[in-house]
């Protein structure tokens, strides 16, 4: 009796346990599909929290470097990052077997993005839509929390090296003071908005030994004169602005990535937000690592580098800016040769020299070449969600000089603000690679 | 039981009766419905894609209306304005009853888009014409200006085209008036731009001329010719595309007999206040008579308000006072913004009504604030009269905008999700998600003094509306002023006024034999026993709008006007005598005594006045406001120090002045003929970089010379920095001054006052140091100090011996020693911003110990100066307070008292002040939310829109009650200057110096003991942008008489604008002065005799 009824138990504990029969949910996440959604939403909140671009490359880069240790932890043919970082320490994560490692990364880059956000609900409501994708592809309960778990694990330790950069200090460094002196940055209309981040060459560089170690050339002389050196960079711009073609047009809009255009109509004011150029290379990499056929870990270290890249490239640009803290063309023009001349762009606000979308693209650019191969062709559909066209490359470094010359086009920029800072960018990135590396070397050995 | 029954019935019954009678009471104004006027005029405005208010940044500023007697029947009848709908002109048939006639008079408008509209006798035949303002030629908006020329038969015919007034254009409104005095209209035409508004142009800019620039015209019908000629730049109008004109108003400002023009100006560009310099030209005076203007003005009126016989200036802006809509709008300028504009060399400009109190002498004090009536919403057209007949003019304004753009959760968030959207469907999404708010317009009754109260409901003009121009005219001839106002999408109000009928007035016509029949521009003046009146007679007020030639007066109780005096717009003056009031009068030129205009006589009697060529140099853009992005004032234009005393021995006064940063303090030795020369001190050149805020002459070590503490501040320097470090000085009886360094201990603080006394009875001069402000952290108590003297003028610094060591003695600005209590041992009285009058008590020349006065519990607020006095002579020492005064945007009471919340609440390092104020029952914060946000990020994350943000209630909305425990909270709740009283008990009763004394900070007090007359100096430009710069009043004083303070005139007056720190006694030539030094400006003299 007792043995039956123990049967007719252990029977029932079989069928119960047989209903529950995991699938195989290793196939859940193989590619980077998800964590390419996310960084699409972080994008979007940053527009919609209005960011300023090096602001923006700063939540990039430690979201996908959260994703990115993850990688590392859980494969050992990726190094750490950690500890090759400047401040950071080499950390060595022990997660548990039942840690699903695509899904732990996933939710360190939910975890840290959100964390240097606003507009946390945007984010978390989009994470809870993907995490019920993921369930639903039979991820049991306790391996969904040990993952979950884990991300966080991984993302608490970014999250603390990212609180040491001095950034949260920098809210509340001095203003920039507009001197008003001869050949100095001003306001620019319509907003007349102060200058932004003019101490960003205090946040701690990951890789760079310092803000200025690539200072770029400096601007010509400043200088009125009609027949100087200044007046001809300037009457460059001014009569490229009056002689551009349609296409030269279109390349300075679909490279605008400004994400605060204030527009104004008498009384009514309203900002025009898009990406910034950091978002742009970033859905770059995304486009790139889905062509490659990257799975999630090459995307997410795409991901991290580019990151890394875009970042040092801003630390770097802007170190030059408030140097030089160099006049825009719109107000020398204004000043100095056509009153009512406006730009086809709207000037952002902050000094002129080096131009950001030159450094930031060719520093992006270097990484994903050095991760791709240079040679690469490339649907950017990054802008289609604001209203613009698709553009091809046929490399990235096609697309980098792009960028940058849409500045130009724009007639936000100087020529030399364009040259030098292609090469700041690209010498900048090719110096991260000397520095730390992804690859693991021996694995066998440890 | 029955006897409570029948009380419940009883105050049933009470109750009915009472509920009865209120309902019985109608109203001050009754709304006259279109069916019971035949007015059914509606300004109808309909959106499309061609056209709109992103096509038209004017589409919603509506049309204007005009009140006149163009049939000679005795009655107004009324002219309205249409947009996209025709012209009105409604006949007056008596009791409210209107016959609309427009058609067969012919003044539909022609189809175009009306906006101002002016009823004036243009050819002087004693009929009034019709002048019609219009936009055309402008993205396929018809219309052309109109000159309705009455046919004497209530038929119009446009001669525009004959008369050379056929304008095409961005037309806004016309005013007439004989600018040169030859008996005929001329007219100043205003125009607005479209010119890309947000896009600063140099200020001077404002000289080149446009052909769509505002235009003066000149009548040529005295020259025997119907016809206008344009002498807009010979007359020294501008005319260019800065101007967005959207007010026109004239008046004699200056009181000079000549009529004078007042341009309000939308956007950056300045308004204009052109002063006529009687010889066919204007200057504009704007910026050397007013200390500021409204940024976006809309309308404006020229009228007396107080009877002083000059008008005041109102000019509306669009500032809220919901605080739902205030904390959602966009409001002041950035401080960065405001200070390129200032650069581009625009006038300081704040979002808000502004009124400017005329002096008289050719100043104005701005007290829209003090007033209250700074704040109503999106406004448009103010007009001030007498709307109850109490003798006292109120004022109303027209508010309010169909599509509101100035909406920040619009501006930052609109655009999300629109990327696909052609121009066309984003312009018409635009369009549609522009919020819409209908508000009622906005009445404020004078209550005296310069007082006024919200009274839109209890006089029935509360009903929602998008209303633009408006006027007033006696339609019913009953003494009282009805009010008519054009809206848009709804019929224009027809009001009704039901004064009181116990209130007396008096109507007024004029008339004169010229080409000016009606006498346009005349000024004129009753003169009662007890109160005085003066209207200035315009075709053209508020906005778009003009009322009607008859001028009517609300006598309030007064039965009898002694005389009246006529100023006729050809600089003649009558005066007409004994009249009874609620009369209607035809005064015609000629017909009165003719006397004199009275102008004021300026004294210009300086040579009697001592001279020294002194300046204080203010340095600009301190370093302080990049780093304290939420301070709401500044503390670095404290200076200049000034002490007096005869340090050479020669039996006559010397004067020390402090230098600001990088000029050198001087010492100037009185000579006997009371002329002054600077001293040679070349160790003030060497620490000229010190700036010098306070300053005291005393023997500290016992010489018998005297030696010289100096305090200096400016809130440029971090503590500790070494040209912060105060000084002491000693003399050699002749003059001269040596510098010990290891006299003082170290005290570098920014120091505002010095307050010495022998505390220790030891026979040697001990010193308080007290200091006002933490530099890049204000709210913090910085670091005061007590110095004793160790004889032979060594100071060792007993703070916490003397104090304790817990002691806070907080943000001080004034100290002194004073015996309050009279027990023989004088206490340290001291106080400062967020901190009452605090008095601390010397307990056997040991230590000091704070003692609670009854009635200083209140005290606290920003108080600037102390001074100890028996003003009422009654034996006990009373204080007087310089505080902050009322004519500002932070309110305070007992009640509701602003608080200031100090905390690092997002620690980063550097605390946040934040203060709060109440609006209304929310106590929210000052600052706006960008500004917040700047800097404490995380309230972003809490409060993700404005919409969101606006809902605070309180401060606990914002942060978590942790992080409020933790915070320093202080309150100010009483912000007028005044005096405490002391009582017999030993208590304190407050009582506020009159009005003028409230209109500007008070940084100066002088008591003068033998004329008990207290001398008070203020004003400050150094308050935060959004707090506007306070320089209404620099000088007031009052002789304390029979209980009460009665204003004290002298001879000498000191400049409206400038700011006074500090004011001493002097005597110079054995006669007493007293020296006003100001900021930034030289030394004053005012003659004490």
């Amino acid at each position: 009796m007792r043995i039956v009824k123990f049967m007719l138990f252990s029977g029932l504990l079989l069928i119960a346990v047989s209903c529950a029969e995991p699938v195989d949910y290793s196939q859940a996440i193989t590619d980077g599909q998800y964590i390419s959604q996310a960084q699409d939403r972080i994008t979007e909140v940053i527009i919609h929290d209005i960011f300023s671009p090096p602001v923006a490359a700063r939540i990039y880069t430690y979201a996908s470097l959260a994703a990115y240790e993850v990688a590392a932890s859980t494969d050992p043919n990726y190094a750490s990052l950690m500890g090759q970082l400047n401040g950071s320490e080499a950390v060595t994560f022990s997660p548990s077997e039942k840690v699903y490692a695509p899904l732990a990364s996933l939710a360190a880059y939910y975890y840290v993005g959100t964390g240097l956000i606003f507009s946390e609900e945007l984010m978390n409501g989009h994470r809870d839509e993907a995490y019920a994708k993921l369930k639903d592809k039979g991820i049991p309960d306790d391996v969904f929390e040990a993952s979950i778990a884990f991300g966080k694990e991984v993302g608490d330790v970014i999250k603390a090296y990212s609180s040491k950069d001095n950034y949260h200090q920098s809210r509340s460094f001095p203003k920039f003071t507009v001197t008003g002196e001869e050949g100095t940055w001003q306001p620019t209309p319509p907003a007349y908005m102060e200058a932004i981040e003019p101490h960003w060459n205090k946040i701690r560089t990951f890789v760079l030994d310092s803000a200025s170690q690539f200072t770029p050339l400096p601007p010509p002389p400043f200088s009125t004169e009609p027949g100087s050196e200044f007046f001809k960079v300037a009457k460059e711009v001014y009569d490229m602005d009056k002689a551009a073609t349609q296409e030269q047009k279109d390349i300075a809009l679909f490279w605008d990535c400004n994400p605060y255009k204030m527009n104004v109509k008498g009384h009514v004011m309203f900002a025009e937000k898009k990406i910034t150029p950091g978002g742009h290379w970033m859905s770059i990499t995304a486009i790139a690592s889905k062509a490659a056929d990257k799975d999630w870990k090459g995307t997410a270290e795409a991901f991290a580098m580019t990151g890394i890249s875009l970042n040092e490239a801003f630390i770097s640009c802007w170190d030059e800016k408030y140097r030089s803290n160099l006049i825009r063309p719109e107000t020398y023009i204004n000043q100095h040769i056509d009153e009512q001349w406006v730009p086809l762009l709207q000037t952002p606000p902050f000094p002129e020299h080096t131009s950001g979308h030159s450094v930031a693209s060719s520093a992006a650019a270097y990484t994903l070449a050095h991760l791709f191969g240079d040679e690469f062709h490339i649907v950017d559909s990054s802008e289609v969600a604001y209203g613009l066209p698709i553009r091809e490359y046929s490399s990235f470094s096609q697309a980098a000089e792009e960028a940058a010359l849409s500045r130009f086009y724009g007639g936000i920029h100087y020529r030399p603000a364009i040259e030098y800072g292609i090469t700041e960018g690209r010498d900048l990135a090719a110096f991260i690679w000397t520095k730390v590396d992804t690859k693991a070397k021996n694995v066998a050995s440890n | 039981m029955k006897l409570s029954q029948n009380t419940s019935l009883f105050f049933l019954g009470f109750c009915l009766l009472i509920s009865c009678q209120e309902k019985k009471q109608p109203s001050l104004f009754e709304m006259i419905k279109p069916e019971e006027s035949g007015i059914d005029f509606e300004n109808k405005i309909e959106s499309t894609p061609e056209l709109n208010i992103l096509e038209y940044l004017y589409f919603y500023n509506g049309a204007g209306v005009a009140a006149g007697d163009i049939n000679n029947d005795g009655l107004a009848d009324l002219y309205f304005g249409g947009n996209q709908v025709s012209n009105k002109l409604y006949l007056n048939r008596g009791d409210f009853k209107f016959e609309d006639i427009t058609e067969k008079a012919g003044v539909t408008g022609e189809k175009g888009w009306t906006t101002g509209v002016t009823m004036v006798d243009v050819n002087g035949d004693g009929l009034l014409d019709i002048y019609v303002s219009q936009v055309g030629g402008y993205k396929g908006i018809q219309g052309k200006n109109k000159l309705y020329i009455n046919q004497g038969d209530e038929t119009f015919v446009d001669e525009a085209e004959i008369y050379g007034l056929a304008f095409e254009g961005l037309s806004t409104q016309a005013a007439f008036f004989d600018f040169d005095q030859d008996g005929d209209l001329d007219m100043y035409l205003l125009n607005h731009s479209v010119k890309s508004p947000e896009v600063f142009a140099p200020a001077k800019a404002r000289n080149n001329t446009d052909p769509q620039g505002d235009k003066l015209f000149m009548n040529l019908a005295s020259q025997g010719e119907n016809r206008f000629e344009d002498v807009t730049e010979q007359a020294g109008i501008y005319s260019s595309m800065l101007g967005f004109g959207l007010g026109i108003g004239i008046s004699d400002i200056n009181g000079d007999g000549w009529v004078d023009i007042y341009v309000s100006n939308d956007f950056t560009e300045n308004d204009y206040l052109y002063l006529n310099q009687q010889n066919g030209t204007f200057k504009e005076s704007l910026e050397t008579m007013l200390s500021s203007s409204s940024r976006y003005s809309m309308g404006n009126d020229l009228a007396d308000i107080n009877g002083d016989g000059f008008p005041e200036i109102f000019t509306t802006d669009m500032l809220p006072e919901d605080p739902s809509i205030w904390m959602k709008s966009v409001g002041e300028d950035k401080p960065e913004v405001y200070h390129i504009k200032k650069q581009f060399g625009y006038g300081d400009q704040y979002v808000r009504n502004h009124l400017q109190l005329n002096q008289g002498d050719g100043e104005f004090s701005e007290i829209a604030l003090f007033s209250n009536v700074f704040a109503s919403d999106w406004s448009w057209s103010p007009l001030i009269f007498d709307m109850d007949n109490d003798g006292l003019p109120d004022i109303h304004i027209t508010n309010g905008i169909v599509k509101r753009p100035n909406d920040l959760d619009f501006v930052q968030y609109f655009e999300e999700g629109t990327g696909k959207l052609s121009e066309k469907e984003l312009e018409a999404k635009q369009i549609e998600m522009l919020p819409t708010v209908k508000l009622p317009n906005y009445t404020y009754r004078n209550t005296g003094n310069l007082n006024f109260l919200y009274q839109s409901q209890e006089w029935g003009l509360d009903q929602p509306s998008y209303s633009n121009g408006s006027t007033y005219a006696d339609l019913d001839n009953d003494g009282d002023l009805d009010l008519i106002i054009n809206n848009i999408n709804q019929p224009a109000f027809i009001y009704q006024n039901h004064s009181d009928s116990t209130n007396n007035f008096l109507r007024i016509d004029l008339s004169e034999d010229s080409n000016n029949v009606f006498a346009i521009g005349a000024k004129v003046k009753l003169y009662a026993a007890e109160m005085s009146w003066s209207q200035t007679l315009s075709a053209t007020r508020g906005f778009l709008s003009g009322p009607s030639t008859t001028l009517v007066f609300g006598l309030g109780k007064t039965e009898k006007i002694d005389s009246i005096e006529v100023n006729w717009p050809e600089s003649k003056t009558e005066r007409f005598y004994d009249f009874t009031a609620n009369e209607h009068l035809n005064l015609r030129r000629g017909t009165g005594s003719e006397t004199h205009l009275a102008t004021i006589a300026k004294s210009d009697n300086h040579e009697t006045s001592p001279s020294i060529l002194w300046n204080h140099q203010e340095n600009a853009v301190p370093e302080h406001i990049k780093r304290e992005y939420l301070l709401p004032r500044s503390f670095s234009e404290m200076g200049p120090a000034l002490a007096v005393a005869d340090v050479n021995s020669d039996g006559l006064e010397d004067i020390f002045v402090g230098g600001a940063v990088g000029q050198a303090s001087s010492i100037f030795l009185q000579g006997s003929d009371g002329s002054f020369i600077e001293a040679a001190n070349p160790i003030f050149q060497l620490l000229a970089r010190a700036e010098d805020t306070a300053a005291a002459f005393a023997d500290f070590n016992g010489d018998g010379n005297l030696d010289l503490y100096i305090g200096s501040g400016g809130q440029e320097f971090l503590s500790g920095t070494l040209f912060l470090n105060d000084r002491l000085f000693f003399g050699d009886g002749k003059g001269s001054f040596s510098f010990d360094p290891n006299a003082l201990p170290q005290h570098a603080e920014n120091t505002s006052t010095i307050a010495v006394n022998d505390i220790d009875n030891d026979g040697d001069l001990d010193i308080f140091v007290g200091s006002s402000v933490v530099f890049g952290d204000y709210g913090a108590a910085p670091k005061s100090s007590l110095l004793i003297n160790l004889g032979q003028g060594k100071f060792q610094d007993v703070t916490k011996e003397w104090f304790g060591a817990e002691i806070n003695l907080g943000m001080i600005n004034s100290a002194v020693w004073a015996d309050l209590t009279g027990n023989g041992q004088a206490e340290l009285v001291l106080s400062g911003d967020w901190q009452g009058i605090r008095v601390f008590e010397n307990k056997t020349g040991k230590s000091l110990q704070e003692k609670e006065l009854p009635g200083l519990e209140y005290s606290s607020g920003w108080i600037q100066s102390l001074v100890i006095a028996d003003v009422n002579g009654d034996g006990r020492p009373d204080i007087l307070t310089g505080n902050l005064g009322l004519n500002t945007k932070l309110k305070a009471s007992m009640e509701k008292p602003l608080w200031l919340y100090h905390s690092d609440f997002d620690e980063n390092g550097q605390a946040d002040p934040l203060i709060f104020h109440y609006m209304g029952e929310r106590l929210v914060p000052l600052a706006s939310r960008d500004e917040l946000i700047k800097q404490i990020p995380g309230i972003k994350r809490k409060h993700n829109s404005y919409q969101n943000y606006s809902e605070i209630t309180g401060p606990t909305d914002l942060f978590t009650a942790e992080s409020l425990a933790n915070a320093s909270k202080q309150a100010a709740y009483e912000f007028r200057s005044g005096v405490y009283f002391q009582e017999e008990d030993g208590s304190f009763a407050f009582e506020p110096f009159p009005d003028q004394a409230q209109l500007s900070p008070i940084f100066a007090i002088l008591w003068e003991e033998s004329q008990k007359t207290v001398l008070l100096g203020g004003n400050f430009s150094g308050f935060r942008v959004d707090l506007g710069i306070n320089t209404a009043s620099a000088f007031t004083a009052y002789r304390w008489k029979d209980g009460a303070w009665e204003t004290k005139a002298f001879q000498d007056s000191i400049p409206s604008k400038a700011e006074i720190r500090q004011l001493s006694k002097i005597t110079v030539n054995k006669k007493p002065f007293s020296i006003g030094a100001s900021n930034s400006g030289p030394l004053y003299w005012i003659n004490l005799d």
